[in-house]
């Protein structure tokens, strides 16, 4: 337990390191590759708790896709490579604010929802096992599962729409 | 469950054994991946009547090596118009996620008898580390390996980089989405991510004792294709190779680079290769899994590593025969197979392959779920079809009126 | 979370691997930059004009179809390691979503965000189809040194040249 404690402070101290970067550094792309971290961060926090499943898949669809996506969007249109690329930072105390509420409203729904319970009551002290996962998805949560192919279908829908002309 | 290893507490054995397993895994990677090249090299230079490396050691097979510490003594340069921190990283981010794909493949062990060997007096998997989602963190190595091809395009500050680097994300991330709808029929049969379990559901005797319960039959070879020719689009190997296509793009994401740089992307396309071969084995021929005869150390240790080795040489051999024989495909060809075969071929599959499984184990009327089956395939195809017409038409009303 | 304690020695041993070698080459290597070596390598022409700014967007599509496919296959794993268990329920669950992926799969498709290559135009040769000959066929490749009257004669006899084409204009259009 002090062991994975003492990982914990580790990597939540680089992640917090890394997403400040991200919003200070002046190159997009480096802001992109800080994200990675992040994202990457979370995903060991997750194997640290036992949730491997969840952290792998983070690995896979955020740092695997998303920030694919973002990169490849920034390549395909605004970074002039090998020169800085010099961002936007008006508006920081308006997303200083909405990260303060997010950070507020998150703080709030963890606290209220687990309250002093610790990890290992969480997970019942072993790992989670992914049939576990699959039984959590079809059982408890089918309905916003199936909603979440109905978001992924709007958002293509919405991509194609804004990216082609007519 | 799990590696036994692990099972009784961690002492200095334990630690001992498992970096003893690091350092092969790693030594093991290097000299398949210098073996790969000399064998690419020597096969392609027999399919085209030439005589390949034959100078350094025997039959050339210290060329590799040879030429590997050439790189060392090669200028290094650095572009000026290139992002330098980022040119630096790339080659770091395409080589350590090659080497941690590995991880998870076992190597050995006798799976008549729970697939472990005996080490020190300890029991263990003969695979560096068995996650519980093992299948997964495969795909998100390949996933992260895309970060190293797409940064090294965008850093060099160069146009023909950019432009391939650009192509190949869009390929490798194109295939690999046919990659996971393949696998999750494998996923679907074996019931487990882990690849030890996988190649443990495949030992033992299969369909009449004579074909092996190998994934390859039990999920009817088409996922086995599907994988492997997402695989070899995956790696950029021929003839998905559009990435480095000298005629168009001089070098590809690479060109910029050179000297040890160059070498670590050089070292990380054949380790890929080598892991896909060995992934292929793993998760549609059975792994290491086979008949085994002899005394104790025989049994557990030659045997399954010699069937282990001798499947993934197969495939080994049939990428370069797939480099020997195949012309590469035109951009648009690539992108269509992937998307418009590959794909839909799947997750139809998968998604058929489940509904049979099912049906068969709740007693289904065979004949209305066959039916109900052939309804649903012809309405996807003819489905796919129009849409496909209908970007047809969409394209050359478009065209009409541009012209 | 013991089983991933190798992968991260493994990462360690790699990234170690990949700094030594750096060290190494920066060692052995010999340094001698010039303008022209670290120009951006355009096989040896000045380069004139800047990368491109902009690609066609369907390369961003493409990653954006991708992360859609990819949540699906991260649904379909957990639903395929219990199949069995959840029967005919699992199997509409998971149609009814699969379902909802391939609709956007179809509407991508349809919107023509896949089709990378040129405008295949089908373009029916005129003279290749149910009537063709030897003697069409030679009146493609061209007339010199045949004889042309005879060859005019048999290609209004069988129907293909009906419209009789002009000894000169068949010459001309024959290469």
């Amino acid at each position: 337990m002090v062991a994975q404690n003492i990982f914990f402070g580790i990597i939540a101290f680089v992640m917090v390191v890394a997403a400040l970067r991200v919003v200070t550094t002046k190159n997009i792309v480096h802001a992109a590759l800080y994200l990675v971290i992040v994202l990457a961060g979370v995903a060991a926090q997750f194997i640290l708790t036992g949730a491997e499943f969840v952290g792998v898949t983070q690995i896979l669809v955020y740092i695997g896709a998303v920030v694919v996506l973002f990169l490849f969007g920034i390549m395909l249109t605004r970074a002039r490579i090998g020169r800085e690329v010099e961002v936007d930072n008006e508006k920081r105390w308006l997303a200083g604010l909405v990260a303060l509420v997010l950070f507020a409203v998150m703080s709030f729904a963890l606290v209220d929802a687990f309250e002093d319970s610790r990890i290992e009551s969480v997970s019942g002290g072993t790992p989670q096992l992914t049939s576990e996962v699959s039984d959590a998805i079809f059982k408890d949560y089918l309905i916003p599962f199936e909603a979440a192919s109905f978001l992924l279908l709007a958002a293509l829908i919405g991509a194609i729409v804004v990216a082609r002309r007519e | 469950m799990g590696d036994p290893l692990y099972a009784g507490g961690i002492g200095l054995t334990v630690v001992l054994v498992t970096l003893l397993k690091v350092l092969v895994t790693f030594v093991l990677l290097l000299v398949a991946t210098m073996f790969m090249v000399w064998f690419e090299r020597k096969i392609v230079a027999d399919m085209q009547h030439r005589i390949g490396p034959n100078r350094a050691g025997p039959w050339g097979l210290l060329q590799t090596l040879a030429d590997g510490t050439k790189l060392f003594f090669k200028e290094d340069l650095l572009p000026d118009r290139a992002d330098r921190i980022v040119f630096r990283l790339a080659p770091v981010l395409a080589v350590v996620p090659a080497f941690l794909a590995f991880a998870i493949v076992p190597i050995g062990g006798n799976f008549a008898e729970g697939g472990t060997v005996s080490m020190f007096g300890r029991e263990t998997f003969l695979q560096l580390a068995d996650p519980p989602v093992g299948v997964l963190f495969f795909l998100a190595m390949s996933g992260i390996g895309v970060y190293g091809v797409m940064l090294a395009g965008w850093s060099s500050g160069s146009k023909y980089p950019l432009l391939g680097g650009v192509r190949a994300t869009a390929q490798i991330v194109s295939y690999e989405a046919a990659l996971g709808l393949s696998l999750a029929s494998v996923i679907l049969v074996n019931g487990t991510l882990s690849t030890h379990q996988i190649v443990a559901e495949q030992a033992g005797a299969g369909f009449g004792g004579i074909i092996p319960n190998w994934n390859l039959v039990v999920t009817g070879v088409v996922p086995a294709i599907i994988f492997l020719i997402a695989g070899t689009a995956e790696l950029n190997r021929p003839p998905f190779d559009l990435v480095e296509a000298e005629q168009e793009l001089v070098g590809g994401f690479n060109t910029e680079y050179s000297s040890i740089r160059f070498a670590l992307f050089f070292l990380a396309e054949f380790m890929n290769t080598v892991t896909m071969s060995a992934l292929v084995v793993t998760l549609f021929l059975g792994g290491p899994s086979g008949p085994v005869w002899g005394p104790e150390p025989v049994r557990t240790w030659f045997f399954p590593i010699f069937w282990f080795l001798l499947k993934l040489v197969v495939f080994l051999f049939v990428f370069v025969w797939f480099r020997g024989t195949l012309p590469r495909l035109r951009y648009d060809q690539l992108m269509d197979l992937g998307w418009k075969a590959l794909i839909p071929l799947a997750l139809g599959w998968f998604l058929l392959l489940g509904a049979v499984r099912v049906a068969r184990n709740e007693g289904w009327n065979l004949v209305v779920t066959f039916g109900a089956i052939t309804v649903v395939v012809v309405v996807a195809v003819t489905l796919l079809n129009l849409s496909l017409r209908a970007a047809q038409r969409q394209r050359l009303a478009d065209a009409e009126v541009n012209a | 979370m013991g089983h991933y304690l190798p992968i991260v020695a493994l990462a360690v041993l790699a990234v170690l691997f990949a700094g030594l070698s750096f060290l190494a080459s920066r060692l052995l290597a010999p340094r001698r930059p010039t303008p022209q070596k670290s120009a951006p390598y355009e096989s040896g022409i000045i380069p004139g004009k800047e990368p491109p700014r902009r690609f066609p967007v369907r390369f961003s599509l493409v990653a954006m179809i991708f992360i859609v496919f990819d949540i699906e296959v991260v649904f379909l794993y957990p639903w395929a390691m219990v199949h069995a268990e959840l029967g005919l329920f699992g199997i509409v669950a998971i149609a009814i979503f699969s379902a909802s992926v391939f609709e956007s799969f179809l509407y991508l498709l349809s919107k023509g965000v896949l089709e990378w290559g040129p405008i295949q135009r089908v373009q029916r040769p005129h003279l290749v189809g149910a009537h063709r000959t030897a003697e069409s066929t030679i009146r493609r490749v061209g007339l010199e040194g045949r004889d042309r009257p005879a060859e005019q004669r048999i290609l209004v006899e069988s129907g293909i040249a009906s419209h009789a084409v002009e000894p000169a204009a068949s010459a001309a259009g024959g290469h």
